[in-house]
């Protein structure tokens, strides 16, 4: 401290007032601590160039230092605090500068880095000059077959460790992206958050298929069931049901199940569709055999009769 | 809190200057007209938009791209401290990958 005043300020004695304003306001642009938040030396620094400044920027007290009426300690401005160290403690003195901080230097990372997003959004913004709707968050979710078809409620775990309970409509398709609003990343300055963006990927069943509302099986029937007709029972996506197969069905003959299909919007269901394929028995049969053999309307039936033609 | 008077006294401000300043965003009491109230940290950021102007030469222009970049700055600080602070309760071998990481990234 207390060093000649001219040196501090890097001046020669016979300097002009200007020529002291012009070194000092140099210095002070390098050294104001709040234009150097991390730096500590620069407050010392700061400290000692302002103070040199307090003697040498007034002309008259200049002129008395100048005589040696006073001594380069005698103007000292005592200054204690700096805004840096409200804006920089942590805790209730914090608080004040909050309202100040600014987070649109690394605004644009929120896009790119989850980390930082997740900063990002602790980071509250200045006033109403950032207000920002917080990032969408997507997910993939696999969603089982009949789920999809009669629709369900599924858990999902978030990263931060909570979860989210998502309802999957009935009738969903593969693909389909489910919005659900205000659950994704928290907004910024008070802006909403983001909205949590579900796809939808639809794993396949083993024996149904889908053909928009309408649900497709493939049924085996018996030669018995095919040829004299009865009631068999058919599974659908709601649960087993009875249907009659009529006499004289052939394999590829489709028949219609109303209402056992896909749940549409409105409330109704699409139609299962069945398709009828005869099964012989696994082992060979002689009455069968016999029976064939010694029958004539079945020998002079030509199944092909169409692919000839 | 201090309220409009006292803080005008304790600033060494004109009431008008404040008002325009205020009006301007560079400060921001809380509550609102006519119970404002202003914190030490609002004391501490009009002293130091005073040594910009008064001291070091800086037009109503430049005080205002300087607080904007001062915020900035003080925003980045904050989240470079705690993502530091997060990095920092990491088990070692983390923050081992971490610190190899950063240093293929600066070459």
């Amino acid at each position: 401290m207390n060093a000649d005043p001219y040196q501090v300020l890097g001046v020669a004695r016979e300097a002009s007032q200007d020529q002291i304003r012009a070194a000092y306001r140099k210095l002070a642009k390098k050294l104001h601590p709040d234009l150097n938040p991390g730096n500590k030396d620069a407050e010392e620094r700061f400290k000692e160039v302002s103070g040199a400044y307090d003697l040498l920027g007034d002309a008259e007290k200049r002129a008395r230092f100048d005589r040696g009426e006073i001594d380069a300690a005698g103007a000292e401005r005592p200054r204690e605090t700096y805004y840096r160290d409200f804006a920089d403690s942590a805790g209730a003195a914090h608080e004040g500068a909050r309202r100040y901080e600014s987070a649109e230097g690394f605004a644009d990372f929120a896009d790119t880095d989850d980390i930082l997003a997740e900063l990002y959004g602790k980071v509250r913004g200045r006033g109403a000059k950032i207000r920002m709707r917080g990032p969408d968050l997507p997910f993939h979710l696999h969603v089982d077959f009949l789920e999809a078809v009669n629709g369900a409620t599924r858990r999902l775990s978030l990263p931060d460790g909570s979860t989210l309970d998502v309802t999957i409509p009935p009738g969903i398709r593969d693909g389909q992206i489910l919005r659900l609003k205000g659950k994704g990343r928290p907004g910024l300055g008070g802006g909403p958050p983001g909205d949590a963006l579900i796809e939808i990927e639809i794993v396949p069943h083993p024996i149904f298929t889908r053909q928009g509302d309408d649900i497709r099986l493939e049924l085996p029937v018996s030669l018995a069931e095919a040829v004299l007709g009865g009631r068999v029972e058919v599974p659908t996506p709601t649960g087993p049901v009875a249907m009659t197969i009529p006499k004289g069905s052939n394999s590829g003959t489709v028949l219609r199940i109303r209402g056992k299909g896909v749940a549409k919007r409105d409330g109704t269901r699409g139609d299962e569709y069945v398709t009828l394929r005869i099964m012989l028995p696994g082992k060979p049969d002689p009455a069968l055999e016999s029976f064939v053999a010694g029958w004539e309307a079945g020998r002079s039936f030509d199944p092909r009769e169409r692919e000839k033609a | 809190m201090l309220e409009f008077e006292e803080f005008c006294f304790r600033a060494r401000l004109e009431g008008g200057t404040l008002e325009a300043w205020i009006a301007a965003g560079w400060l921001i009491p809380a509550g609102t007209e006519p119970r404002r109230a202003f914190s030490e940290a609002d004391l501490a950021r009009a002293q130091l938009i005073q040594d910009l102007t008064r001291d070091l030469g800086v037009n109503d222009e430049g005080v205002a791209v300087i607080l904007d970049l001062i915020d900035q700055l003080h925003g980045l600080r904050r989240s470079l401290k705690s993502l530091s602070a997060a990095l920092g309760s990491l088990p070692p071998e983390a923050r081992a990958t971490i610190q190899r990481q950063l240093g293929a990234a600066r070459q």
